[in-house]
């Protein structure tokens, strides 16, 4: 009886020890069940987002060619520095020897990785690494587990500084514009990392130049080390464009300017704005703005301090003064008033005029006070005298000089294909009575008619004029890119001379009007001393242009030969006082490497290196030629 | 006397402990890269699988004696358990925070495992005169002293996982001693109460363990970050696993310690819902089987082994399986003869050497 009650007592004893175990495998089997059957995807996904990176490839971004096939812009290979993230917090030893290596401050690269926070792309942390330094990471490896070092194509501008604004620069895109771009296009091809054109024409055929970035696919371990490249997309690199800049002519314009600026700047000179087109075209030769920037600062990542250095130049080193400096076109506005005079014939070629130093109505005189006598249209115009041509001003009335103005194309955008073009203005009593809400004077047209008052002018615009005048009067639409390539370099789209308008002007006025421009040059004229001795007969006319705001701007306008033109060369000096003076010499520089004249100053500097008497022989041909 | 012992002996639990040590190694060889080239053969493999060879010759020796000449030794048995812990706390090595390990020439061994199965033949002993006499709180007194002091030991290594071992073993054993359940339902009520207390003997580790396994959202590049490692690779595994060598949360090292206390974590991943549920049905079997032998053990000595037997293992895989899957908070419990660790595994076992002796003398005496 007892046996049996202990019996029962035993049984029940295991039978709930065997429950408890029953129950303990099934919560342990019913848990499984629902994280690996249930659950099972969501598992998946959080496992490959832990071993999976996707590795942007930059793609490398199309060539800009000049209009001999001559490399403007291109890219080079570069080795970047990347932290490939694995979703902890950097480890700080890592941070600390990566920071030494790179000789960047820790607090610099946790910042971009802090500012780095969403998905798993690799976050550059250096661009254009010399060979030392990766070697010398190299070297540490095991100790960099999470550094990447990858070779990337880098925008590269060979020439540094050349025309800087108008190749633009590029940069990194930003994760706020990224969703921006990815909001309005969902099927973008910018990605994390893309390099985007940022200004000039960098940014204007961004979508020619950029290509598809591509990426492969890595996997890596825990911390982050890449261990396998598990899928590749091939990049697809960008188009090439072919301007129509000729790097020669270019270059000569850098030069002189560099040289003008150099010598001017202390007495106050804050800029310059040079362009050279091809009057028979409309093709943009040179074209150059100081002060100006260095795109490869961009392209290798930016400093600060380089980055404040520009913003705080307050000489804009970013606007291409040659399409968005809108300046007072003084002296060469002339040209309008000219033929304006004689078209509607107002004047005779012939007629004499008295400049006694001063107009007989209005006491406006000539800028330096003095006074040239008697002076027909084409010495009035060769010597640049004011008075003549406020008293053709004064016989045209504003509303001639603002239509003829208007027919050169001053007033309005040229319509040249990049960003940030000014329109300029031309002085009229509408104007004003819009602007100021005030009655015109008569004065204010003897100002128009010297290019002063409220006219104002890019150095494009007035590039277009002179190239109207060189060429008859046919207005071209100024252009700087003539082709655009397809992926495979066969040509997608080509760009030619594009007539806007033709000057109602008959050739025997333009003739005139070429004749004073070739005579200013000439013994007697206003530059007749700057190209004293220069084989190419050059057209052209100075200016000096009233600033209100400090020194005179200097201009010069040009165009040669005179009598075949094959080049119009603009050049403005911002506050670089007489035009002469100023411009003058670096158009006169233009010129010479862009009909191959021997440089004066070059020749001296020859002649100490070689014997003077060959190198006379050498040059004289040439100089006949 | 070999034939006796092939023909009684309890060849589920073989079995099913040759399946589970085998699955072990090949865990283990995933768990340390054994398929990787450029890497030597793994030591860790090596060293299991030698001392599998030396414990199956413990087994199989363990059969030539008789299971209650260990009553005979439990005094001398529980005087070295006591000595071996203090040993521990005074000389031994400590790693992630805890004192554990005395180094023994090429070999650590952990002694807290070993301690286990020698704290089981003591509580076995000491209980087996108390059976069905532990009517009153009085009767307990001396049963939990005897009890509590190696607990105390162990759980000022500080090894928080053995001594709710010893705990889980004992109450186990109690149970089965027929202990009233009046007593039960007061201790644990008491114990519940009592619960908040703990909180302010704990480690501040141990502490962080217990909230990173309520949130292991908190820390989760620190404490949490096995948690949730093991997590993913265990639910990543779905229903088939990403096969043998090929788990990428093992093989890239993104589950820590996934060779000892992470092991179930590989093999989920690795091999699935199926091969988890494989691994649980073997180690059910097996204590499946420790209850049996001690239902149907005609002594109670030998009954209360198998039950202190099956409690410790049935113990070790919640604990260590529920770590893996975030129901359990993480301690350092192996997953009993899968994980890698020569002492568990020689503690196991012997463990399993006990049970078949004492079921063959079970079978011996019917017959």
């Amino acid at each position: 009886m007892l046996e049996s009650l202990y019996k029962r007592k035993k049984t029940s004893r295991f039978d709930v020890l065997f429950y408890i175990v029953m129950g303990i495998f099934v919560i342990l089997g019913l848990r499984l069940f629902a994280m690996q059957v249930l659950e099972g995807g969501y598992y998946q996904a959080k496992a490959e987002g832990n071993r999976l990176r996707m590795v942007p490839m930059t793609a490398a971004r199309g060539v800009m060619y000049d209009r001999n096939g001559q490399i403007l812009v291109g890219s080079r290979p570069a080795y970047t520095i990347s932290i490939m993230p694995n979703g902890k917090p950097l480890d700080e030893d890592e941070l600390a020897k990566l920071a030494k290596l790179l000789n960047k401050k820790p607090e610099d690269i946790q910042k971009k990785v802090n500012d780095h926070k969403h998905g798993y792309e690799p976050i550059r942390i250096a661009n254009d690494i010399s060979m030392d330094v990766v070697t010398s990471i190299e070297e540490h490896r095991h100790e960099l587990p999470g550094v990447s070092i990858d070779v990337e194509p880098l925008r590269y501008y060979p020439y540094e500084t050349m025309a800087a604004q108008l190749f633009g620069y590029v940069g990194e895109v930003s994760e706020e514009e990224l969703a921006e771009i990815k909001a309005q296009n969902p099927n973008t091809t910018v990605g994390a990392g893309s390099i985007l054109g940022r200004a000039g024409l960098e940014k204007l055929y961004d979508s020619v130049l950029r290509g598809i970035d591509g990426g492969k696919q890595l996997e890596v371990d825990a911390s982050g080390r890449p261990v396998a490249e598990v899928d590749r997309k091939h990049t697809v690199p960008g188009s090439n464009i072919h301007l129509t800049i000729d790097v020669n002519v270019q270059k000569a314009a850098e030069e002189a300017v560099k040289k003008q600026l150099d010598i001017l700047r202390s007495s106050g000179a804050t800029g310059a704005a040079v362009v050279a087109l091809d009057p028979n075209t409309g093709a943009v030769l040179a074209m150059v703005s100081a002060p100006e920037f260095n795109p490869n600062w961009f392209a290798k990542g930016i400093t600060n301090t380089q980055w404040n250095q520009l913003n705080n130049d307050k000489n804009h080193p970013f606007e291409n003064k040659v399409i968005a400096g809108e300046y007072p076109p003084g002296s060469p506005f002339k040209i309008v008033t000219g033929t304006a005079a004689l078209d509607l014939k107002k004047v005779t070629p012939d007629e004499m005029i008295f400049d006694s130093g001063k107009h007989w109505l209005i006491d406006k005189r000539n800028a330096e006070g003095e006074a040239l006598g008697w002076l027909n249209f084409n010495q009035a115009l060769a010597k640049s005298d004011n008075v003549y041509f406020y008293e053709m001003g004064n016989r045209l009335g504003i509303e001639n000089i603002d239509l003829y103005a208007r027919y050169f194309g001053l007033g309005e955008k040229t319509g040249i294909n990049l960003v940030g073009e000014a329109a300029g203005n031309v002085a009229s009593p509408e104007y004003k009575r819009k602007v100021f809400d005030q009655d015109w004077y008569l004065g204010e047209t003897f100002d128009a008619a010297i290019g002063q008052s409220f006219h104002l002018a890019t150095p494009l615009q007035m590039a277009v004029l002179l190239s109207q005048v060189a060429n008859g009067g046919i207005r071209y639409q100024p252009y700087v890119v003539s082709r655009v390539d397809n992926p495979d370099g066969t040509p997608a789209e080509i760009f030619g001379p594009k007539n806007l308008g033709v000057l109602p002007v008959p050739k025997n006025i333009m003739d005139l009007i070429r004749e004073g421009l070739r005579d200013v040059t000439n013994e007697g004229g206003t530059a007749g001393a700057l190209f004293k001795g220069f084989p190419i007969a050059v057209a052209g006319k100075t200016g000096t242009a009233e600033n209100a705001h400090g020194r005179d701007h200097g201009w010069f306008v040009a165009y040669a030969p005179y009598d075949k033109p094959q080049i119009v060369v603009v050049a403005l000096v911002e506050q670089g006082g007489f035009g002469a003076g100023s411009a003058g010499p670096i158009v006169r520089d233009i010129l010479s490497a862009y009909f191959k004249v021997p440089d004066a100053t070059k020749k001296t500097t020859d002649t100490k290196k070689s014997n003077t008497k060959n190198n006379q022989q050498n040059i004289k041909p040439s100089v006949k030629e | 006397m070999l034939q006796r012992i092939w023909r009684d002996c309890d060849w589920t639990i073989i079995t099913c402990t040759l399946l589970l040590v085998a699955i072990g190694v090949v865990a283990i060889g995933s768990a340390t890269h054994i398929n990787q080239t450029g890497l030597h053969f793994s030591t860790l493999v090596a060293k299991q699988l030698i001392f599998f060879v030396i414990n199956v010759a413990l087994v199989i020796a363990i059969q030539f004696l008789d299971y209650h000449k260990l009553k005979d030794w439990a005094n001398g048995i529980y005087i070295l358990t006591i000595l071996m812990l203090l040993a521990v706390i005074f000389v031994g090595t400590s790693a992630l925070g805890a004192q554990r390990w005395i180094q023994l020439g090429p070999i650590t061994i952990q002694p807290s495992e070993f301690s286990k199965l020698l704290m089981i033949i003591c509580m076995a002993k000491m209980l087996e005169s108390r059976f069905n006499k532990l009517d009153t709180f009085k009767s307990l007194i001396v049963p939990v002293l005897y009890v509590g002091f190696p607990i105390l030991l162990v759980f000022m290594q500080p090894d928080l996982g053995t001594s709710l071992v010893y705990m889980a073993i004992f109450i186990g054993m109690l149970f089965i001693s027929g202990i009233r359940l009046r007593l039960i339902r007061i201790i644990a009520t008491v114990g519940v109460f009592l619960m908040p207390l703990a909180w302010f003997i704990l480690k501040d580790y141990q502490k962080k363990r217990i909230l990173v396994f309520m949130n292991p959202d908190i820390d989760p590049f620190g404490s949490g970050y096995h948690i949730i490692q093991s997590k993913i690779a265990i639910g990543s595994g779905t229903i088939f696993g990403k096969g043998l060598f090929n788990g990428t949360q093992s093989q890239l090292n993104f589950l820590p310690e996934n060779h000892t206390d992470f092991i179930f974590s590989v093999i989920g991943e690795e091999l699935g819902f199926i091969g988890c549920i494989i691994v649980l049905i073997l180690l059910f079997m097996l204590i499946y089987r420790s209850i049996k032998v001690a239902y149907t053990c005609n002594d109670r000595f030998g009954m209360l082994l198998a039950t202190g037997i099956g409690s410790m293992l049935c113990f070790e895989v919640l604990v260590n399986a529920g770590m893996t899957m975030g129901i359990m908070p993480v301690t350092g419990i192996p997953l009993p003869f899968i994980s890698y660790g020569v002492s568990a595994l020689t503690t196991n076992m012997i463990s399993i050497g006990i049970l078949l002796n004492i079921s063959m003398q079970r079978t011996k005496y019917i017959f």
